[in-house]
């Protein structure tokens, strides 16, 4: 008998089926991963079965040590929840309750209110040494991210469960805690015979960790076995794809050096360029009674030919949005001139609608971007309202219908709403909103970070098409280097505010 | 869904209800001075000078829920204003604004109802929008928070760089999206207003005879309680399932709305 066996796991919502016929069984010590790119379902196969899910009607069968899940009683499953299975979900921080200290915890999750045993239940996570003697009096704020994930492990084994379900436990850490969450998960199963239940987009720590996959693709498990059959023979289609998606560099549609040589060489033959920053200055006041005003961009100068991709790059607070965004009009900005093909930009608060027109946005989370309560149509409408008022009703119909098949979407978009796009597909939707008015430039704002692999080299495709096909210049903020090599011809680093190199 | 059919029967009964009886809310019947309950044409008996009870209740009722939704109507677009543009603006503009709001919550509002009255006399009108000047101080700290919170979300710096002005993203974005809080904060100060109207009008500061509203009625109830207990009962009663019904509904729609 195993530990956990699902057959046939089916979940869904009032009127649409979410994950379909899923099967799957885990044995004590093992690690069994699920797989797939956002909305696919992973989260939902691994929580609903728990009573985790609000709202949704469960099929099929669920086994936790022979006793069946669905249908049991909220009683039961609180019991279950309780003693036998232990969750460790994405965010530290925000599964952690910021007022109660780690000791607080691990109480509350069951753990003897006794100094040992908190005490070895923490050195079992790692969190014993040398500076971590008060880790049991801290608060989750005075903990590191690798730090509040032992913890929240901590508390999921407290009471000494069989199985561990873990949500992306890895993919909100850096990469060293990452390792040292993964080596803990794989020494856990070890000695405490534990089963873990992984839900991951990562394939490498998939590929390392776990000894049978389940890939699921729109809720369906497309594939499922051990993992090193999946990995060195994938059968479906899907999960070739996914797996062809190892490192962004390879799987990049274009490579530097023709397209950048050609663009380079049209770049010496304009004369004035299609923006030119000068001097641009952005600060913010920092908080408190006459705080003094932080330096977010500090006297950056910058200019983009026409059809030129440029991407800024830097770490997180380097100031890169803030800078493209002072460029764009769309944020504050203390100082410095923004001319577009030598006319001068007023700030943003002062600038013409004409003038909005030249530079698009597309931001980093898509559905975020998209006013919920609007259907698409009306969404990708709103820049024409504005930019070009003298449409017919019907002129207005043309040019949507258009920017979205240049997007790849069909007509059957337009009635839909946001919440029932996926990440991909309201990415598709915003750069239809940002095409629609026929701008001259894009500003791309982390605009594929939130998507996972599969989807955002869709998505960077698309980028890569429209630029040729319009001739678009394009500002692309990012920390992933290979994307910016790959897409961009020229590369701007930033740091604390300033540019400290420039690559062509 | 108790709550609302509850609250559907009051109210088709208040509005509709004194159209189907025999007696004015005003109508004295001299020959039943005192009348007891299901004697003659009237089925809850007459008030002390014969006016029929039946058509009293029913006519509070639907002066109390009129007041009370006209001044939280008042309230809820007074508020949603100051708080959407305090909100929207921020700044110095929105610091002076809930400055306002902070020093008006401040002052001792049945204090400032009673003041009106004494200063510009009895008036229905005056009584609504006396209260409703004052309810809309909530509805402004909500409506502030909620814009605050949306503004910083993607969509509206995206129908910014789409050219939409302030006014425009206010009005097609913003508002759309918070007028189920308004709705819900709607239907909880409605049970609010009645409160206080019903007990201005107990005070004898609030509607005025021979109209009547709740409060009058269970003022009048409160003298004549030993001989006729039924006079007090009813509209306390009623009041009462007014107050809880309109209460639990405003809540499960803000808990559906937040969650």
């Amino acid at each position: 008998m195993s530990l956990y066996q699902v057959e046939g796991l089916g979940v869904g919502v009032v009127d649409r089926s979410l994950v379909h016929d899923v099967s799957f069984a885990l044995e004590p010590g093992e690690c069994v991963a699920l797989i797939g790119e956002s909305g696919s379902g992973k989260t939902l196969t691994g929580f609903a079965p728990f009573g985790l899910v609000d709202g949704v009607r469960l099929t099929g069968s669920v086994r936790l040590s022979g006793q069946e899940l669905i249908g049991t009683t909220e009683v039961k499953l609180r019991e279950t929840r309780a003693r036998d299975v232990g969750f460790a979900f994405q965010q530290p921080l925000t599964a952690l309750t910021a007022h109660r200290t780690v000791a607080q915890h691990l109480v509350e999750s069951g753990a003897a209110h006794d100094r040992q045993v908190l005490r070895a239940l923490l050195a079992d996570v790692g969190l014993m040494g040398d500076g971590l003697a008060d880790v049991l009096r801290r608060y989750p704020h005075q903990l590191s991210g690798g730090q509040r994930q032992r913890v929240m492990i901590a508390c999921a084994i407290a009471r000494a469960p069989k199985l561990l379900i873990a949500d992306e436990p890895t993919s909100a850490l850096d990469a060293e805690s990452r390792a040292g969450v993964r080596a803990l998960l794989r020494r856990l199963r070890k000695t405490r015979n534990l089963g873990v239940l992984l839900v991951s987009h990562d394939l490498a720590e998939v590929a390392q960790d776990a000894d049978q996959v389940v890939v699921l693709h729109q809720g369906r498990a497309v594939e499922t076995g051990p993992t090193r059959d999946v990995i060195a023979r994938p059968q479906s289609v899907y999960a070739r794809a996914l797996l062809g998606v190892g490192g962004a560099e390879s799987a990049l549609p274009i490579r530097r050096e023709g397209g950048t040589a050609k663009l380079r060489r049209e770049r010496r033959n304009t004369h004035t360029p299609l923006l030119s920053a000068h001097d641009l200055h952005v600060s913010y006041r920092q908080p408190g009674w006459r705080g003094h005003r932080l330096k977010a961009v500090d006297h950056v100068s910058l200019e983009i030919t026409q059809g030129e991709a440029v991407a800024l790059v830097g770490a997180s607070g380097s100031g890169k949005s803030t800078l493209a965004r002072a460029i764009a009009r769309l944020g504050p900005c203390d100082s410095g001139k923004v001319l577009w093909r030598g006319e001068l930009l007023p700030p943003r608060h002062k600038l013409r609608t004409s003038q909005r027109q030249h530079i698009q946005p597309v931001f980093q989370d898509p559905v975020a971007s998209l006013d919920p309560r609007w259907r698409v149509c009306d969404v990708v409408a709103e820049p024409l309202r504005a930019f070009a008022p003298d449409l017919t009703t019907a002129e207005r119909d043309a040019r949507v219908l258009a920017a979205l098949e240049a997007v790849e979407l069909g007509p059957d978009y337009t009635e839909r709403r946001p919440q029932t796009l996926s990440g991909g597909q309201a990415q598709r939707v915003a750069l239809a909103r940002a095409l629609v008015s026929n701008p001259e430039m894009l500003m791309l704002d982390e605009a594929t970070s939130a998507l996972d692999a599969l989807t955002a080299r869709a998505i960077v495709a698309l980028f890569m098409r429209l630029r040729t096909e319009r001739g678009l210049a394009i500002l692309m903020i990012t920390h992933d280097e290979p994307l910016a090599r790959s897409l961009c011809n020229r590369i701007i680093r930033l740091e604390a505010g300033r540019i400290i190199s420039t690559d062509s | 869904m108790r709550a609302a059919a509850i609250l559907a029967v009051i109210l088709i009964a208040a509005v509709i209800g004194p159209w189907f009886l025999p007696w004015r809310f005003d109508a004295i019947d001299w020959s039943a001075v005192r009348a007891a309950p299901f004697s003659g044409s009237h089925i809850l008996g007459t008030d002390s000078v014969g006016r029929d009870q039946l058509a009293r209740l029913l006519t509070g009722t639907r002066v109390s829920l009129g007041i009370a939704g006209a001044a939280a109507l008042v309230a809820l677009i007074i508020g949603t204003f100051w708080g959407a543009v305090a909100g929207w603006c921020g700044g110095w503009i929105d610091a002076a604004m809930m400055r306002l709001v902070d020093a008006l919550y401040a002052l001792p509002f049945m204090f400032v109802v009673i003041l009106l009255m004494v200063v510009f006399g009895r008036s229905i009108l005056l009584v609504f929008l006396g209260i409703g000047a004052v309810e809309w101080l909530t509805t402004a700290r909500v409506v502030r928070a909620q814009v605050m919170a949306l503004k910083v979300r993607p969509f509206i710096l995206a129908s910014e760089a789409a050219g939409a002005s302030a006014p425009q993203i206010v009005a097609r974005h913003v508002l759309p999206n918070i007028f189920g809080v308004i709705l819900a904060y709607l239907l909880i100060t409605i049970p609010q207003v009645v409160m206080v109207e019903s007990f201005l009008s107990f005070l004898g500061l609030g509607v005025q005879e021979p109209l009547t509203s709740l409060g009058l009625l269970v003022k009048e109830g409160v003298d004549d309680m030993d001989i006729a207990p039924l006079a007090l009962i009813l509209p306390c009663g009623v009041l009462m399932m007014l107050l809880i019904c309109l209460t639990l509904l405003g809540e499960r729609l803000r808990g559906r709305l937040s969650a």
